[in-house]
């Protein structure tokens, strides 16, 4: 039972990690908390079903699709919602990233109503396997844990040895020295919004295909956990996002096995602990120290 | 008088007094403190549940049950507000939602709340055995709403708002100054928490019936974009944000205007609301009747 909870719990971490890197890294580049980044993940997932229903892709290219739309997605909306504003006050890019978040919602809502839809057939069954007689984990979960490790490691592989990924983790720690060095911040940006998009769409499509179902808001609760993923690993450290989506993923997946019939939901556990994070230790368990977040 | 008014006008006005008293306590904690907050919907759900607790469960007087309710959302205000006091702007803005989604899983799932069921039957206030109709509820919600108004008003010109505005300006600034921020900020949740508080209270004893549902997200996000949109730190702001946001939905039901899909009128209105809150923070950040730097001035001098 336990070792089973477990294995979900990593599954789930790892969705988890895939949506709340991308946050992590715009936080390092931008300081800016992408409230929209919740719609992206939606805008992967339907764009795969897209891919699979009306562009006869198969599986495969239908995720790879999906995420460089939603990649594009995000791209677009730094450069309408984000980039006007910079240097403004937070309060105002904020607003701007939630009637994005809102905006979008409610337009794939008319689109294609509100109603959950089965993600399209594809020849790839979701199957439990069995590791011993009593643990088994789906095929799709399994599929999530290793796309997800192989996409961290493709990640710190750009990060630590391309121009591109040195470029950004020089603008993460000064935007203005890296400027004046010559660097192209808002290229750096916008590759920065495009992989962090693409990620969360990737989580984003396999979660569909794995619950066999998506639906216009299903971005909303887990592009918010993922803030408090960010929040628990520190903000900006990608070692830290990707302990954190793990605790949380663990900590649901356990909570749904022996805590039932709580006053307190299984989606609202995040927050509790993101509320508890931002009192005892602010700048969470990886981050730098901050004096107040 | 009741029969030549369509009641379900009367409903749509008492729910937009219900609306704008929800909106003004939302820009007293945002636009007058400077506090962000996604999770205002917490707080009318805190009233309405308290009054229908007290009403149906208890058995109180509404009016009591209204006043008790008033004050447990402030002082719960004050409390939920505490933990915002450790972050900045827009972490504060994750806070407050945490708060709101917490406070709604509990609203479904605690016995006291009725859980998913909700709480039915609460009864309409009388004033000496005579149970108020739907006119003078509307009287009574319009009453309470100028009420309101007169106290942010007076509110924004004493001290408190001076103390407020210096620490909206600046915070670190505002602390050097000796201005104790913390109680400010506290007392600025805890009094628009209030706000909300009637509001809710006001609410559930209108409908009769209340569930988790209302009190969700979707709610504390509408608010906020009206009051950004009307322009934070105005009256007038607020009372023009909400009024017309929240009607101009319902004129396309009343006029029967089949331009588009009745069926859809909320998810449009939803992507109107996105839409003109990305349009509003590029071209007009302050809102339609945003505070200008000279009124600010004059405030600090007074």
């Amino acid at each position: 039972m336990l070792a089973q909870q477990l294995l979900n719990g990593i599954a789930l971490g790892f969705t988890y990690i895939l949506i709340a890197v991308g946050l992590t890294m715009i936080y390092g580049v931008l300081k800016l908390l992408h409230f929209a980044h919740g719609v992206i993940y939606t805008v992967g997932a339907f764009s795969a079903m897209i891919g699979i229903l009306y562009l006869n892709m198969n599986f495969i290219v239908a995720i790879l699709f999906g995420m460089i739309i939603a990649g594009i997605a995000g791209v677009l909306v730094e450069r309408l919602a984000y980039r006007p504003l910079r240097g403004t006050h937070p309060i105002t890019t904020l607003i701007s990233g939630v009637g994005i978040a809102i905006f979008v919602e409610s337009l794939f809502q008319a689109i294609f109503t509100s109603d959950p839809r089965g993600f399209p057939a594809t020849g790839m069954k979701v199957e439990p396997i069995h590791i011993t007689s009593s643990i088994s984990l789906t095929n799709s979960k399994l599929y999530i844990i290793i796309v997800g490790l192989v996409c961290l490691l493709l990640l710190y592989a750009f990060l630590k040895w391309t121009k591109m990924g040195v470029a950004i983790q020089a603008v993460s720690q000064d935007m203005r020295a890296a400027s004046l060095m010559g660097v192209n911040v808002n290229q750096v940006v916008a590759v920065t919004f495009f992989i962090g998009s693409a990620l969360a769409a990737l989580a984003g499509a396999f979660v569909a295909y794995d619950f066999n179902s998506l639906f216009p808001t299903m971005g909303s609760i887990p592009g918010l956990k993922a803030f408090c993923v960010v929040v628990l690993g520190g903000l900006g450290s990608i070692p830290g996002t990707i302990i954190g989506g793990l605790i949380l993923g663990i900590v649901e997946s356990l909570s749904e096995g022996y805590l039932t019939g709580m006053v307190i939901d299984k989606d609202a556990i995040a927050f509790v602990i993101l509320i508890l994070i931002l009192l005892l230790k602010p700048s969470g368990l990886f981050g730098k120290q901050v004096e107040k977040v | 008088m009741e029969g030549w008014i369509n009641p379900y006008y009367l409903d749509i006005i008492v729910f937009l007094f219900i609306n704008i008293i929800l909106g003004l306590g939302l820009n007293l904690i945002t636009g007058y403190a400077g506090q962000v907050s996604l999770g205002h919907a917490a707080f009318y759900g805190i009233g309405a549940y308290s009054t229908a607790i007290f009403s149906v469960k208890i058995g109180l007087n509404p009016w009591l049950s209204i006043l008790l309710a008033v004050i447990i959302t402030f002082l719960l205000s004050a409390i939920l507000g505490l933990p915002s006091l450790r972050v900045r702007e827009d972490f504060l803005a994750i806070t407050t939602l945490g708060l709101g989604l917490i406070a709604q899983s509990f609203f479904k799932n605690a016995k006291i709340t009725g859980g998913a069921y909700g709480i039915d039957g609460i009864p309409m206030p009388s004033i000496f055995g005579h149970e108020l109709t739907d006119v003078e509820y509307l009287l009574l919600v319009f009453i309470v709403l100028l009420v309101l108004i007169y106290v942010l008003h007076r509110l924004s010109r004493s001290k408190l708002g001076q103390a407020w505005t210096a620490i909206q300006e600046d915070e670190v600034v505002a602390q050097s100054m000796g201005i104790n921020t913390l109680y400010y900020k506290v007392l600025a949740f805890a009094i628009g928490g209030a706000f909300a508080g009637v509001a809710g209270a006001l609410f559930a004893h209108k409908v009769s019936f209340i569930s988790s549902d209302t009190f969700g997200f979707t709610l504390s996000a509408t608010l906020l974009s009206m009051v950004v949109i009307g322009g934070l730190g105005t009256i007038r702001g607020t009372l023009f944000g909400v009024s017309v946001l929240y009607l101009l939905p319902e004129v396309f039901r009343i006029f029967d205007i089949k331009i588009i899909d009745p069926n859809y009128i909320d998810t449009y209105k939803m992507i109107l609301y996105g839409l003109l809150m990305v349009i509003m923070m590029r071209y007009r950040p302050k809102g339609v009747f945003g505070r200008k730097i000279r009124h600010q001035k004059r405030a600090v001098k007074d």
